[in-house]
């Protein structure tokens, strides 16, 4: 139990092995294994997102779908009719994912919580997907919009490894910010708010700038996570942005483990891979996947998250009840 | 002498239940006065209009001659007024140690990039908290616990572990709801030393509510009564113990 904190960022430093390994894995894939790949990278920042707000910050809130498709169209906004490079247009889409996060936290912060919260998000990101559908002339309508993957600081980005590369690079930056913030007191105290909103004021802290703080910083990622999305796919869709793609991700989550960053890489990795293998049933993918999803939450409620806290205390989760 | 508190004519009214009524008192630093009164009184709800919980319907209220009536719970807590709660407002799933870290954030520097971008700054400052932390925990011999969860412990180690994460920044004033309730006869003891080392030594101007009448009489050097909103009494232990008003309404009910 007795772990002093010099110890434990230590043994953290090991995580960086995680990236490290993967340089590699280009040398391993195939151009469609690549693909998922680079995939697994994309959910893992969506995942985390997502995470931050239902799991550390405890808010019901499902905005989560409608940050990943704000990103993605303001990143093929930006390159289609600005005509920027895709890079100049991930922190533009970080941007734009982050005011979302601001406006979902508006309404928590409105005094909306529990189921409201969830149905006020929800219809958030079923408006976004109405308005990327009938503004056609912004969004391209129901035919998507491109990205355009040419022009880029000298980059190959049409190269899957080549993206491979640049989403590791973010992705690793973007976790080990969020892994900063949720070790410091700001991570405190946005678990402070879930356990208890009163208490916490009463410590001084202000906790409606706690929730907007948790809130922008997940639409931020997530954000950001969309524009990797549209240059992974080259065309952004309306559909892309849906309640199955929410649902999915709340699979991701919960798979992986509420609150846990190491569980939001393995939720987002192994819900990537999953549907790939249930292929190979065709016309039952959906009813394999669910039932694996609840398989695994039966036998592992606290998600894969808790198979690593039995390793090592660095994993333990934020979770005390349930 | 400028009182380090004062109260006036504080109320709050719920749609027409007079919850508190028309209450006034001041604290010094240094002083212990405790709030008795039976169940449903007013004792939290005045605790609860101080601390900006609840909206006071009319009076006033100064902290070290600054008006906080209409300040928010954290701005009055960031002011130097901090308070424990009746039910307790400990975070389950956070460890010992991170509650008392918590009771720190204000005084902890570095601004949300410094952290994102894991500055020096924003490092140092995150050790230097939890050293303090441990160092307070250990003041009260709770040190060994530092690294459970909050949920884990004891009700009365939960009782005293509040306590410090409430004094850790070292406000000047603390108001005390129920801190010794379901604590055994020698914790309740323990806990009466710790109030009192608390306002004898660091000057700390304390608001304790408490229903143990003899607890009350030897910790508190000022005794306000209340009674369906309603201030009812107010003078030394001594002056109490012999006040009839207060032995028909409340002590005679023993
Ligand atoms: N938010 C509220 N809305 C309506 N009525 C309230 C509210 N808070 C308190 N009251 C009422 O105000 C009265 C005083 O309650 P309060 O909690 O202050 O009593 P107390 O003296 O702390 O009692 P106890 O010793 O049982 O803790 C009670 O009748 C209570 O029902
Ligand atoms: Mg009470």
């Amino acid at each position: 139990m007795q772990t002093s904190t010099g110890t434990l960022s230590k043994r953290r430093r090991i995580f960086w092995l995680v990236p490290l390994i993967a340089l590699a894995l280009p040398l391993l894939t195939n151009p469609y294994t690549q693909f998922i790949a680079n995939a697994m990278l994309i959910y893992t920042l969506v995942t985390l997102g997502f995470s931050v707000v239902i799991g550390n910050l405890g808010q019901l809130a499902f905005a989560n779908t409608a940050f990943f498709g704000i990103g993605a169209y303001a990143s093929a906004i930006a390159s289609t009719n600005l005509g920027l490079p895709w890079l100049a247009t991930v922190p533009l889409a970080g941007l734009a994912g982050a005011f979302g996060g601001f406006l979902a936290s508006a309404a928590a912060l409105r005094g909306i919580r529990l189921y409201y919260l969830a149905i006020v998000t929800m219809a958030f990101g079923e408006l976004m997907r109405w308005f990327y559908t009938h503004t056609g002339v912004l969004t391209g309508g129901t035919d998507g919009l491109p990205v355009s993957r040419e022009r880029d600081f000298g980059l190959a980005l049409t190269s899957d490894t080549v993206q491979f590369y640049v989403f590791l690079i973010i992705t690793c930056l973007l976790v080990a910010g969020t892994v900063n913030l949720l070790r410091s007191r700001i991570g405190r105290a946005i678990i402070a708010v879930r356990e208890n909103e009163i208490a916490t004021a009463s410590l001084g802290i202000p906790t409606s700038q706690i929730i907007v703080t948790a809130f922008m910083w997940s639409g931020f990622i997530v954000g950001i996570a969309g524009a990797m999305f549209a240059l992974h796919t080259g065309r952004v869709f309306p559909e892309s942005f849906g309640l199955t793609q929410l649902i999915v991700n709340f699979a991701m989550v919960l798979v992986g483990g509420l609150g846990s960053v190491a569980g939001a890489v393995l939720g987002a990795v192994a819900l990537t891979a999953l549907p790939e293998y249930v292929r190979a049933f065709p016309g039952m993918e959906e009813i394999f996947f669910g039932v694996i999803v609840m398989v695994v939450l039966l036998v592992m409620p606290k998600g894969l998250a808790s198979l690593l806290a039995r390793v090592s205390p660095i994993f333990q989760q934020r979770y005390h009840r349930d | 002498m400028t009182s380090l508190l004062k109260v006036e004519g504080l109320s709050v009214h719920f749609s027409g239940l007079k919850a508190l009524d028309d209450v006034s008192f001041e604290l010094e630093a240094g002083q212990v006065r405790a709030v008795i009164g039976p169940n449903g009184a007013g004792k939290t709800t005045l605790f609860n209009a101080i601390s900006g919980y609840a909206r006071p319907t009319a009076g006033s209220v100064l902290l070290e001659d600054t008006e906080i009536v209409h300040c928010s719970p954290h701005l009055i807590a960031e002011k130097g007024l901090r308070r424990t709660f009746q039910n307790g407002g400990l975070f389950a799933a956070l460890t010992v140690l991170e509650n008392v870290m918590t009771g720190l954030h204000t005084q902890t520097p570095g601004t949300f990039f410094d952290v994102l971008l894991g500055r020096r700054k924003a490092v140092e400052a995150e050790i230097e908290i939890r050293e303090k932390a441990r160092d307070l925990l250990k003041l009260m011999s709770m040190d060994h616990m530092a690294d459970t969860p909050a949920g884990d412990l004891s009700g009365g180690q939960q009782r005293i572990v509040e306590i410090v994460r409430t004094v850790a920044s070292e406000p000047p004033v603390l108001l005390l709801d129920e801190p010794a309730v379901g604590l055994s006869p020698v914790a309740r003891q323990q806990m009466m030393e710790i109030i009192k080392r608390l306002s004898g030594e660091k000057g700390v101007g304390i608001l304790l509510i408490e229903h143990a009448v003899e607890l009350v009489m030897a910790a508190a050097d000022r005794i306000l009564v209340m009674a369906a909103g309603a201030r009812i009494s107010e003078g030394t232990p001594e002056e109490i113990r012999s006040d009839k008003a207060v032995l028909e309404a409340y002590l005679g009910h023993a």
